[in-house]
């Protein structure tokens, strides 16, 4: 599961999710991206999902690129305790996703195929998300 | 093909203003390039999709015409709301039609690589855009770069491209614009699937101490120190042999 090897501080606040994303809102180094429409904490574990299914759809074809990285450690308290003595112990990751933020990029296949994995890995996640091409140049 | 667009000069600024152009289906836009001053106008939507939509793209050199002014001018830059795609304002620069500019031009591949077709690899892009210098009239749409020849772990990098005309490249030659690359090996896919299935507890990730910081903050200084240092000795020498 991906973590950040060091940190500066074990514990964070929570904070806001509003606004967009400064960076990682368009397409980098892929053809096909899968981009969040909402504003939401995305946890390793549904990073991981929606990476494995992308993966086992696309079998060993291509190239992929995760963009969301889990830098934001969650707390929680322990079960039966009462409040008080202090913030809880790290028990997940997450990376704060706002809406248009690139989550996975793909080359290096055909679009249809990519299509259908970035709609197997959309169902592992916890947001409203759209496919994306470089060649789509709709303009409203 | 020439496009020849009316534009008003904007009175009115900020974000009020702005939506209530959006709203009436027009563009707010700045022009400048020209003179020191820059020109906010406002375009109507329809003729800036027009622009886009024709087979130069963003890279149409159109005529802009305002307050009995009429200038050349080139879309530098489109502002997009990131969900929705709709344009929120654009940056215009004054063209001379007679003076060569610089230019980001998309590169696109033409016919299938023989790494591709029978050696089972995949084109990666590594560089999407190359940037030219040439007139505005001789801006080419795309360039096109065959790669049919191109066998497996084999790359084409910018020096190779031939350019039609006067085009000058601007570009670094050794930069790679795309290499035929290898699939994932089979053993590395079972690899990554064995450690899918080992979802445990984790340890926690290091915490760097206040004391670690402190060290390096230390040693940067020192560094800094030497640094300093060796340039007072460099600059008595210098003057010595003055």
């Amino acid at each position: 599961m991906l973590m950040p090897k060091k940190v500066k501080f074990r514990k964070q606040q929570r904070g806001r999710m509003r606004g967009s994303p400064q960076r990682g809102a368009s397409l980098e180094f892929g053809e096909y991206g899968l981009q969040a429409l909402e504003p939401v904490w995305m946890t390793a574990r549904q990073i991981e999902a929606g990476r494995i299914a992308i993966s086992r759809h696309v079998k060993r074809k291509g190239k992929l690129w995760i963009r969301a990285f889990p830098w934001k450690p969650v707390t929680k308290k322990p079960t039966e305790v009462r409040m008080g003595k202090g913030k809880g112990d790290p028990e997940f990751w997450v990376d704060v996703i706002k809406p248009g933020r690139i989550l996975y990029e793909i080359e290096g296949i055909p679009e249809n195929t990519a299509r259908e994995a970035m709609r197997l890995a959309a169902h592992k996640l916890p947001m409203r998300t759209r496919f994306v091409s470089r060649e789509s140049k709709e303009l409203r | 093909m020439s496009f020849k667009i009316k534009g008003e000069k904007r009175e009115v600024f900020g974000k009020n203003a702005s939506r209530r152009l959006r709203r009436n289906g027009m563009i707010p836009v700045i022009l400048y390039g020209a003179k020191d001053v820059n020109i906010p106008l406002t375009l109507n939507k329809k003729d800036v999709f027009q622009i886009l939509r024709s087979e130069s793209g963003e890279n149409t050199v159109f005529e802009v015409s305002f307050n009995s002014e009429t200038m050349n001018a080139m879309i530098k830059d489109l502002q997009k709301n990131l969900v929705t795609d709709e344009i929120i304002h654009a940056d215009l620069i004054q063209i001379a039609l007679d003076k060569a500019i610089r230019i980001s031009v998309p590169v696109v591949t033409v016919g299938d690589a023989v790494g591709v077709k029978t050696e089972g690899g995949f084109v990666d892009f590594i560089t999407r855009e190359i940037e030219i210098e040439c007139l505005p009239k001789d801006i080419p749409e795309q360039i096109e770069i065959d790669i049919s020849e191109l066998h497996l772990r084999q790359s084409f990098k910018v020096e190779e491209v031939v350019l039609p005309g006067e085009i000058k490249l601007i570009s670094d030659p050794e930069t790679i614009l795309f290499h035929i690359e290898e699939p994932a090996k089979e053993e590395e896919i079972e690899v990554e699937e064995e450690e899918e299935e080992v979802i445990g507890e984790e340890e926690e990730p290091e915490v760097i101490k206040k004391e670690k910081l402190e060290e390096e903050e230390k040693e940067e200084k020192k560094e800094e120190a030497k640094e300093g240092e060796e340039k007072k000795e460099e600059k008595r020498k210098e003057k010595k042999k003055e």
